[in-house]
């Protein structure tokens, strides 16, 4: 093996420990008592201890923010997708200069810097009355999740043959059921992928969050980030807990299509 | 392709709709607010029309804001694409096709976390007292160093967990595209006695110009959501040396003073700056 392979090894393995360290010791620090945590020289082996969990678990802010958080994210997801698909199928299967364009306002709302969407949106909840509410948050996040649902699930549709379209309507299937028979089962794990990764933007957003709620309808990322202002002093230990629990949604659906998040990427280079 | 008459209609239609009402009721109401003189305090407000922009220039603080998103877009832009390409062209060189899969994988992470809990895993890690990345100064010099509290140390700090959290990704992106390159061209290089060097330098990247210019603006695009890092890690601080624009004015329209028509005036300077401006990068790309 050449020398110059073996230095670039060593920088993957270096990128890879710089990756991965990190997630684990927050992960071992989630199950410290403060006083193995708060320690001049950082301790590998210790005794576990579920207090922090327990305590995060436990908080009925963080339940409902868990409630909250769910419901907010599964709607938008899926009002999302029920606009998104169909509309992604449309801009596939027709190239014009007008499914150019809407394609490309899709992608563009992605331009709009969140405060400049989160300022007007809290006045204008402010004056219908919703503001702090599911329903608002919901359809505020819409733009992020029907927008990106449309832009990655575009390729998904390209790719579905033509010829096995064609085939399905000389057996005399109607356009609809082409759509829902025949092009949406084949793309159906791209388009999952995409839902996911809808999911996970949704799930992640702070901004807005912030912005649009204040007591009842806050998610899982604000009372997060609240948590390191109880007191004087910040609650490492709690703080590592709750950042443990609001990272496993994402891993876990990263795990779930994990394939299909990986043929979604060598798409991207095919084109 | 035929997809029949009303199709196109009924599936396209309710999505541009929602969208377009989405993107414009907000964008007006937002240049609305900013002609006013609304506050949180008082539902109540007059129009002062063009007051609040002909302030925001002469505001100091404003200035330097812009001034800081200037500096956090290259530096976080150049960073990341830095690291994408060098641990790319390191997957393409020197991992097999396996560790490529597995490192794949791994690199996906970081930027799946929410940005609140990578900052927070970050911020602890700096803890001059506890943090694991402080502790070599402190186990060899004793000294208690304080990377959030310096302005330089500041931005680089909350730079490189953006970077973290990008970079990884960005190299699996520029892998795939390197791995659908034709080969001929590489293997003529290599015949020719190129260095493996001189292939990426000369051949591969240039390739992929294109797409690599996408993935910048990408990256320039996603650079400008980086209110959770900021905010979590440093508050725009020490002082207001990493106050970016989206920090300033919600700590103008929520925490300090709440002018929303103050900061909405900002929202929407930095809406058209950006909206103009990567609209013409991106149609000209797309040519």
């Amino acid at each position: 093996m050449k020398p110059v392979t073996l230095i670039l090894r060593g920088l993957l393995v270096l990128a890879a420990l710089l990756v991965l360290l990190p997630l684990v010791w927050t992960l071992l620090n989630a199950f410290k008592t403060n006083a193995d945590l708060l320690v001049s020289t950082p301790k590998l082996i210790f005794a576990p201890v579920w207090d922090n969990m327990d305590y995060v678990l436990g908080r009925r802010s963080v339940s409902r923010a868990l409630m909250n958080s769910l419901v907010v994210c599964s709607y938008a997801v899926l009002l999302g997708a029920v606009l998104g698909v169909p509309a992604a199928y449309v801009i596939a299967r027709i190239k014009n200069r007008a499914t150019q364009e809407a394609q490309f306002f899709a992608l563009s709302l992605r331009f709009l810097p969140p405060v400049a969407v989160a300022i007007p949106m809290m006045v204008i909840w402010l004056g219908l009355d919703m503001y702090d509410s599911r329903p608002a948050l919901i359809i505020t996040y819409m733009t992020i999740t029907v927008s990106i649902t449309i832009w990655l699930s575009v390729p998904a549709f390209e790719r579905v043959p033509i010829a096995i379209e064609e085939a399905a309507r000389v057996d005399r299937l109607g356009p609809y059921a082409v759509f829902f028979r025949i092009a949406l089962p084949v793309a159906k794990l791209q388009v999952l992928s995409a839902i996911a990764f809808s999911f996970i933007l949704v799930w992640n957003e702070f901004l807005l969050a912030m912005m649009l709620t204040t007591s009842r309808a806050k998610t899982l990322p604000i009372i997060a980030s609240e948590m390191s202002q109880l007191g004087m002093s910040v609650p490492w230990g709690i703080l590592n807990a709750a950042v443990v629990l609001l990272s496993l949604p994402p891993l876990i659906l990263l795990a779930l299509v994990g394939t299909g998040l990986n043929t979604a990427f060598s798409k991207k280079s095919s084109e | 392709m035929k997809l029949g008459r009303s199709l196109p209609v009924v599936f396209l239609g309710p999505a541009l709709i929602v969208l377009i009402i989405l993107a414009a009721v907000p964008t007006l109401y937002a240049f609305n607010i900013s002609l006013q003189n609304r506050t949180l305090s008082a539902p109540d407000a007059d129009y002062v029309w063009f007051a609040n922009y002909i302030a925001l220039f002469g505001d100091a603080r404003f200035l330097n804001a812009l001034w800081v998103s200037l500096k956090w877009e290259v530096l976080t832009v150049s960073a990341t694409m830095i690291v994408g390409i060098g641990l790319a062209i390191a997957m393409f060189e020197a991992a097999t096709p396996r560790w490529r899969n597995v490192l794949t994988l791994l690199f996906i992470i970081p930027v799946l976390l929410p940005r609140v809990c990578a900052a927070f895993v970050w911020k602890f890690s700096f803890h001059p007292l506890y943090g694991a990345v402080t502790w070599p100064v402190r186990a060899i010099t004793g000294e208690t160093p304080d990377i959030l509290a310096s302005p330089l140390g500041a931005m680089l700090a909350v730079a490189f967990v953006d970077v973290w959290q990008w970079g990884p990704v960005f190299a699996v992106i520029i892998l795939k595209l390197m791995e659908a390159l034709p080969p001929q061209p590489l293997e003529a290089a290599r015949i020719d006695r190129c260095k493996r060097w001189e292939i990426h330098v000369f051949i591969t990247l240039p390739m992929l110009k294109l797409p690599l210019i996408s993935l910048i603006l990408v990256k320039a695009i996603e650079s400008l959501r980086s209110f959770d890092l900021v905010y979590v890690m440093t508050r725009g601080g020490p002082g207001i040396a990493t106050e970016t624009l989206d920090m300033y004015a919600y700590s103008q329209g929520f925490i300090e003073a709440g002018k929303i028509s103050y900061a909405s005036g900002m929202a929407v300077v930095m809406l058209v700056l950006t909206v103009v401006m990567f609209t013409m990068i991106w149609k000209r790309l797309n040519r």
